[in-house]
């Protein structure tokens, strides 16, 4: 798949899933998801695990994966292009 | 002796509008809240009062992805509590010892029914936890106390259709002992389709808006909404330079201990509510004004009702005022109680009865009465009465006065 629709796709499943208010195209690509960047919680981050999962069929088997993983939007789709290859 | 309790501030959420003063213009017009089911896709023919236009996100001190995730109900709640605090004038650091004190019975349900929906449907295989955080009773408090910044005791009532009336009750309680300086006490539920479906098997819903005291009433509506009332002492009131918008003279709480539904025939629990509340105010039946009924609208509750008003008021409930604002805003369960309260605390003080709508045929067992039918009318007032009662049995009084000017 393409990177920059991957790129987009994540973006979008953020704000559809998570139910965010801004636009998927306002989110930059290397905004912290945790933390400061876009305002989300513990809450969120699991309920990000399974949205992510399960859209992109992939595993992310535990916290240090995870911190990887939810880095910044880049982290993400790097992370998920990786985990298909394999 | 007991010290005076007063209502300083009042806030609400209803079919009606997104505030107390929609509220107000509302009932003094004689305006319905009740159409169509938006929400989702009813199974039977009834209609429902909604809640349409929410005013603009108020979030206090929540976090912004706790805000984000509220229930419709959680966020009436706050809403509502965030009105009446402001009405009542409050500075933001008065909250160190408020109690909140809420009244609901489905929470977050609509919201819970989704979660399920989704993954019946296959569309989310995995539950998906924030859909589930509302579900719990207690979450209308914490939002409530975690938005407003309210460290005192909180506490969740769930006694059916008189839920926030026992909040407002044991609000009043708190305050009157001396447990808070002051107190919150909030109403909140969300159409859901849990109760729809319920009220639909029990065959207690009206295919039209509601009819309450008709010759013809079919059942009740639904509705849904938040009502708040900021209780304090007189005193305590007065210290701060806080204007009472009326008194919380008596209350009372009794069991009917008779049917899981059904309100007992002689009404025997709903009379001691009445006779309870009005004794614990000191004041004789006759000098009580008007009475904001139950009046749900069902063959049963109205007839049973009548009956406890006339063994209470005697020949007297002709000239006395009696409504339902559930006619207006529907039945709205868990913040019935506290709606109802706060329509009786703006009748006492503006001076204006609110209406029994959609009445068109009194019944003839009650044709003698006055039921304000159509609109509302301007009569002053110096005490009445709201009751609530819940299935199961769970009947509650609260008994309001004119604050001294």
């Amino acid at each position: 798949m393409d990177t920059d629709r991957l790129r987009a796709e994540v973006k979008e499943l953020l704000v559809s899933g998570l139910r965010l208010d801004v636009r998927p195209a306002d989110i930059a690509d290397d905004t912290p998801i945790f933390g400061e960047g876009l305002g989300l919680d513990s809450i969120d981050a699991l309920e990000l695990v399974v949205l992510v999962e399960e859209r992109f069929r992939i595993s992310i088997p535990d916290e240090e994966v995870g911190k990887r993983a939810f880095a910044s939007v880049d982290a993400l789709v790097d992370f998920i292009l990786q985990e298909r290859a394999e | 002796m007991a010290p005076a309790v007063v209502i300083t501030g009042l806030g609400a959420v209803t079919a009606l509008g997104g505030d107390v003063r929609a509220l107000a213009a509302g009932l003094a017009e004689g305006r319905c809240g009740i159409g169509r089911v938006a929400l989702f896709a009813p199974t039977g023919r009834a209609v429902a009062a909604e809640v349409r236009e929410e005013a603009s996100a108020v979030v206090g001190c929540l976090p912004p992805a706790t805000a984000r995730r509220l229930s419709r109900p959680d966020r009436f709640a706050l809403l509502a509590a965030a009105e009446a605090c402001r009405t009542a004038g409050l500075e933001p650091e008065f909250g160190r010892d408020a109690g909140v004190y809420v009244g609901t019975t489905t929470g977050g349900m609509l919201a819970t029914e989704e979660a399920y929906r989704r993954r019946r449907a296959g569309e989310d295989p995995r539950f998906r936890l924030s859909r589930l955080l509302g579900t719990p009773l207690a979450t209308a408090a914490a939002v409530v106390s975690q938005g407003l910044g309210l460290y005192g005791p909180r506490e969740t009532f769930s006694t059916a259709c008189s839920s926030s009336a026992l909040a407002v009750a044991m609000a009043a309680d708190a305050v009157r002992r001396g447990v808070v300086p002051l107190a919150l006490a909030v109403g909140t539920d969300g159409l859901c389709r849990l109760t729809y479906a319920g009220f639909d098997a029990l065959q207690a819903l009206d295919t039209e808006p509601c009819r309450p005291f008709d010759r013809d009433r079919r059942g009740l509506s639904l509705g849904e909404g938040a009502a708040a009332l900021v209780l304090e002492t007189d005193a305590h009131a007065r210290a701060r330079g806080a204007r009472p918008r009326a008194a919380v003279l008596g209350w009372a709480a009794t069991s009917d201990a008779h049917h899981v539904t059904a309100p007992h025939p002689d009404g025997a629990g709903a009379l001691a509510a009445l006779a309870g509340a009005l004794a614990d105010a000191r004041v004789p039946p006759d000098a009580v004004d008007y009475v904001n009924a139950h009046g749900s609208g069902t063959r049963q509750n109205d007839a049973v009702e009548i009956g406890v008003l006339r063994r209470v008021f005697g020949r007297r409930l002709a000239r006395l005022p009696v409504s339902s604002t559930k006619s207006q805003v529907g039945h709205c369960l868990g913040a019935a109680g506290a709606v109802e309260a706060v329509a009786t605390v703006l009748a006492l003080d503006d001076g204006l009865l609110p209406p029994t709508v959609n009445l068109r045929h009194l019944d003839p067992a009650w044709d003698d009465l006055d039921l304000v039918p159509e609109a509302g009318r301007r009569a002053p007032l110096g005490v009445a009465v709201s009751s609530s009662y819940g299935f199961g049995g769970h009947n509650v009084s609260l008994v309001f006065g004119r604050a001294a000017r």
